[in-house]
Parts: structure tokens; C-alpha cells; sequence
């Protein structure tokens, strides 16, 4: 008995192993064995025919036979409990107004009536937008750029008014190379530098819902549009060519003006150099001729010429005229009278000014010639220059007693130094020649030469 | 002494018992982000008050029953609950298919995100049978959009 019992137990236990394994399972076991063999995916159109909305259902796996299979759309619908989808070859779908779009709703497959699968779905949360379309690429010459539009039908639309669009665009040879830009509207301006000039570009657009209600997938992508873009001629402006040319020549002209100017008029505007008096008196004393030697150096006075005179005066004779006659014009006096020649370092009390207004001939300074004025010799009355006393070899050339008769002068004139004592008086409308004059007859004049005013400096 | 003390003991509690299920809300209110009103059911009370002005001349005067049943404050959810099953008393055959489907998505829209107990007392059930002339309804879905910019903006304050 109890071997009996055994073996039976063995049995039973066995059949029920092996029934397990076979399949014969319980619905439920039967329900989660086929829940992962159909699954399907869905989505909706709103207001795709008027105010008809659209669901359509496909089975993931396309090898799935789906002869006796159904799907079942119940709750969120208006008036109804349930609605079942129609089917076009391996799609599922439902065409009715009657979504309630507020709300889950359940969809199941059902197979000969039975449920076999159901998925928990929102109609407002798989919508996919319907394509865009009419897409056009429009050249913009004055600004550069591509002006691309397109239409979608859900701009009248009352749900599903808010999308997101991405266009894309590639150079035609150059494949799975595109460029995407996102937009809310339907216009968008490419730049034209940022494409290839003279190139074969394509061109499309697609959309996803863009709202914080309803949501989605992306929308099938728009007819492609082809376009060229134009080539780069190369050709400026001619309005800006002659601008940038004329531009450039006066720059240019600038420049080599104040290159040359530099030193003669910008310069000394700019950066005024201090005067040197030196040079200005020798500016101002002019060059009659190219071989005048304009110094103050004494010794430039050795080669003047030595006019011939007639006679030589007492030097009293030449005292006494000094203290009786005021300083006589060089005009007036035809008298010609020299007192001692001699050249003499001292410098006597009584000083015949010189002032050598008009000198003409070619030795420096008291030898011009012409009938120029010459820069003016400074008279100091009552100064006495030591350096005449001590004046030596390079000391004013003295003459005393000299006499120039007008028309015996060979020379240009006498030299220009002061005298030691008496009066050098010349005619210059006799001969042209330059006259000393005498000067104030005080004792106390000074007697300045040029050379004098030279070495005090 | 003693009886006061009775009448405070033995009266005053039940009348708070009897009286709490007046001052509650027996409805809860899902929507109350406004998302749902905003882009579903203010499309159809639209079209449906356009499709109203364009069929009738209606009176300025307000019915009694608006007196009655208003959209007080804490009472906004018995006002729309009631105010939807009012509407499903205008879905007729008369009507076009659009204009019932629209009159069916504000009432059943409006059901669906109220979470209310079913209390309806047989004297307003009566009142709602009486008024079914497209007047009424103009001024019910006036009186529902209303409601429902009320209870928005209480919930944007807090």
C-alpha cells in the first residue's frame, strides 16, 4: 500500500510538472505569456478632416499575424464606452469626433473578443502633427541672404495650434552632411555667407507639438525644396571703389607732403626753435653777392682795398671840427678829411661815431657795395668799449688823416671801423661811394663797431 | 443652570455634525492648473456661446436658480458639478452633431475632473428640467466660465 501510494503521488506530481511546461497554463499565465508578443505603438491627429480626429494603431513587430486581432479604444470618449479601430492592411487606426481629450483612455488588442493586451494612453499626449508643406527658398540680393517659408494646416486649427519646427538643409553633394535650425514660425533667413557660393542645396521642414498640453512625436519631414545659390562676382560697388581709391590717393598725398614740409614749415610751427641772434643778424645783413663775406670777424677786413687820398690834416684841425659841428649827413659834407691813418690800439677820448648807413663796395660789411642799407652799427655814446683800448693787431682798423676825395676812390670804399681820432667823411653821391660821417662830438660817445659788438661776444 | 448646560452639551455638537456637510466641498477639483479649461472646454463653451448670440435674442435678466446656486466661495466645485449635469439636459436631437459634441465635452470634461459625490435633491432637479431654452444655457456657460477664472486665480494666489 504505501508503495502504491508512493508511485501514485509520483504520478500525479509528474503530470503536473510536465502540464506546466506544456503551456496549459491558466488565463492569467496565458495573459502575461502574449502581453510581450503584440506590442504596438499609437498616435493621434487632431482635427486632421475638419473636426474628425484620427488614431492609428501598428503592431511593433511587422511579422506579427494579425488576421484575427482587433483594437479596442474605451473611456475619455464623448457619449460612448468603447470604439473599435478599423484596420487597413497592417494598420489600426479610428477616424471619430468623439475623443473627449480630457483624460486617459485604454486600448487593447483584442483577439476573437478577448483582451489580450491594453496599454493606458492619453489622446493629447501622442499627437503627431500633420507635414508641412510648400516650403520656397526666396533669394534676398540686398540683404545677403535666403528667405525661406513654408505653410502648415495647423495654423487653423483650434487644439493644436503651437508647434516647433526644424528645417534642414545639405549641399546636395555632400550627403547625411545637414544643418538644422529650430523655429516656432514659418520664416527663417539663412545667410548667405554662411553657404557655398554656386552650390546645389536641399531643403525641408518637419514639426512637433510645442505646448505644455499636448505632446507628441515629430511630424514626417516636408517635400524637399532644391536651390542654387548664386556665385561671387568679385565686383565691388563701384560707388565704394571710387571712395576707397580716392581715399587711399589723398592719404597718400598727405603723407608726402608732411614728408616733405617736415622740416621747413611743420617743424618750426610744431617745435620752434629758439633764436640765435647771430645767425639772425646775419640773416637780416643780405648777400648782395655770392662772393661777399659777410663776418664780423675782423681779420675779413684785411683785404679791403685802401682808397687813395689826396692829403693828410692835422689831427687839430680834425679835433675842432668834431667839437663844433654836430654830426653832419653823410650827403652834405663833400669834405673828405682824414685825421691819422695809422692804426693805433688806443682809443682816444674824443671818438668819431661811425655810422655806417649807407655802405657800399665789396669789402665785409664797410665795404658793401650798392645802395642797400646796411644793418645799422649800435651807437653807444657815452660806452667805451675796453676791448677797443686794448685792441691789437685784431683791434678796429684806425685812420687817421685820411682824406677820400670823391672820384680818386679806386676802391669800393673804406673800411667800416671807427677811427682813432679824427673824421672820415665820404660822398656817396659822387661816386657812389659809401661816407663816413661824423658823429656827435662828445667825448663821452661811445663808439661801437660791429666788430667791437663781435668781440663782446 | 442645569438646562443650559444641556442645551450647550446635548445641542450645539449635532448641529455641527448636521451642518458640516453644508459648509464642506464634496468635490474635489483636478483641474485646477487650468490647462484642461484653458485648451479644451473654453474652445467649446466659445463655440457654443457664438452658436447661442447668433440663434437668439436673449433678455438681460438672470433666472432665480443663479440666486439659488452660485458660484460661492469653497462652493465653486458643487456649482460646476451641478452646472455640468445641467448641461447634459441640452443635448437634443435638434441640435447639429457639432453643437451636442461640444455641449457633451464641457459637461463630461468638466465631470471628469470633478471628484464630487453625487447630491442632487429632487426640488433642483425639477428647477434644471424647466430651463432648457438656449437663453439659459448662454448664461449657465457664462456663468461656468466665470466659475472657473474664480477658481484659477485662487489658485495662482496661492
Amino acid at each position: 500500500m504505501m508503495i502504491l501510494g508512493t508511485a501514485f503521488g509520483m504520478v500525479f506530481y509528474l503530470l503536473q510538472v510536465v502540464s506546466g511546461e506544456s503551456g496549459y497554463a491558466q488565463n492569467g499565465d496565458f495573459d502575461d505569456a502574449e502581453l510581450d508578443d503584440y506590442p504596438f505603438s499609437c498616435y493621434s491627429q487632431l482635427e486632421v478632416d475638419g473636426s474628425q480626429h484620427l488614431l492609428t494603431c501598428t503592431f511593433d513587430d511587422t511579422d506579427v499575424n494579425s488576421t484575427n486581432l482587433e483594437f479596442e479604444i474605451c473611456g475619455a470618449l464623448l457619449d460612448v464606452k468603447c470604439l473599435t479601430f478599423n484596420k487597413m492592411q497592417e494598420m489600426y487606426f479610428i477616424r471619430t469626433k468623439k475623443f473627449l481629450l480630457i483624460g486617459d483612455s485604454e486600448i487593447c488588442v483584442k483577439l476573437k473578443g478577448k483582451k489580450i493586451t491594453c496599454r493606458k494612453m492619453n489622446v493629447v499626449k501622442i499627437v503627431k502633427p500633420e507635414a508641412p508643406f510648400d516650403i520656397r527658398v526666396i533669394y534676398r540680393e540686398g540683404a545677403n541672404d535666403f528667405l525661406v517659408t513654408f505653410n502648415t494646416s495647423h495654423l487653423q486649427k483650434k487644439y493644436v495650434k503651437e508647434l516647433l519646427h526644424e528645417v534642414a538643409y545639405r549641399q546636395e553633394k555632400h550627403e547625411n552632411d545637414w544643418m538644422h535650425v529650430n523655429l516656432s514660425s514659418t520664416k527663417l533667413a539663412l545667410l548667405q555667407r554662411k553657404l557655398q557660393p554656386d552650390a546645389m542645396y536641399e531643403i525641408k521642414v518637419r514639426s512637433i507639438p510645442n505646448h505644455d498640453y499636448f505632446e507628441g512625436f515629430w511630424s514626417e519631414w516636408s517635400p524637399s525644396f532644391h536651390f542654387r545659390t548664386p556665385e561671387i562676382t568679385g565686383r565691388m560697388d563701384p560707388i565704394l571703389l571710387t571712395i576707397s581709391i580716392l581715399s587711399f590717393f589723398s592719404v597718400s598725398l598727405m603723407v608726402i607732403l608732411a614728408c616733405a614740409l617736415w622740416k621747413k614749415r611743420i617743424k618750426p610751427i610744431v617745435w620752434p626753435s629758439l633764436p640765435d641772434h647771430k645767425k639772425t643778424l646775419e640773416q637780416l645783413c643780405k648777400k648782395p653777392k655770392k662772393n661777399l663775406n659777410v663776418s664780423f670777424n675782423p681779420e675779413s677786413f684785411l683785404d679791403c682795398q685802401i682808397h687813395k687820398v689826396d692829403g693828410i690834416q692835422a689831427r687839430d684841425e680834425a679835433e675842432g671840427f668834431l667839437q663844433d659841428t654836430s654830426l653832419p649827413q653823410p650827403e652834405e659834407s663833400e669834405k673828405q678829411r682824414l685825421v691819422g691813418g695809422v692804426q693805433s690800439p688806443t682809443w682816444p677820448s674824443e671818438h668819431a661815431v661811425i655810422t655806417p648807413k649807407t655802405f657800399r663796395g665789396d669789402s665785409p660789411l664797410g665795404c658793401l657795395a650798392g645802395n642797400v642799407s646796411m644793418c645799422e652799427a649800435l651807437v653807444l655814446p657815452s660806452s667805451r668799449p675796453p676791448d677797443f683800448r686794448d685792441g691789437g693787431k685784431n683791434g678796429p682798423h684806425v685812420y687817421q688823416g685820411l682824406l677820400l676825395v670823391p672820384g680818386t676812390t679806386n676802391g669800393p670804399g673804406p673800411t667800416p671801423f671807427p677811427f682813432q681820432s679824427g673824421i672820415l667823411t665820404l660822398n656817396p653821391a659822387a661816386q657812389g661811394q659809401p661816407i663816413l660821417t661824423s658823429l656827435g662830438s662828445s667825448q663821452e660817445e661811445a663808439y661801437v663797431t660791429m666788430s667791437s659788438f663781435y668781440q663782446n661776444q | 443652570m442645569f438646562h443650559v448646560s444641556f442645551r450647550y452639551i446635548f445641542g450645539i455638537p449635532p448641529l455641527i455634525l448636521v451642518l458640516l456637510p453644508v459648509a464642506s466641498s464634496d468635490c474635489d477639483i483636478e483641474g485646477k492648473d487650468g490647462r484642461e479649461y484653458q485648451h479644451i472646454l473654453m474652445i467649446s463653451i466659445n463655440y457654443l456661446d457664438t452658436m447661442i448670440k447668433n440663434r437668439t435674442n436673449c433678455p438681460n435678466n438672470e433666472p432665480n436658480v443663479f440666486k439659488k446656486h452660485a458660484c460661492d466661495d469653497n462652493k465653486e466645485a458643487v456649482f460646476l458639478y451641478r452646472a455640468a449635469h445641467k448641461l447634459k439636459h441640452f443635448v437634443k436631437v435638434n441640435n447639429s452633431e457639432e453643437f451636442n459634441l461640444h455641449l457633451s465635452r464641457v459637461s463630461q470634461g468638466m465631470l471628469q475632473l470633478l471628484n464630487c459625490t453625487p447630491k442632487e435633491d429632487s426640488k433642483s432637479l425639477k428647477e434644471q428640467r424647466k430651463q432648457k431654452s438656449l437663453c439659459f444655457l448662454g448664461i449657465l456657460l457664462q456663468k461656468i466660465k466665470t466659475c472657473w477664472n474664480k477658481i484659477l486665480r485662487g489658485s495662482k494666489e496661492h
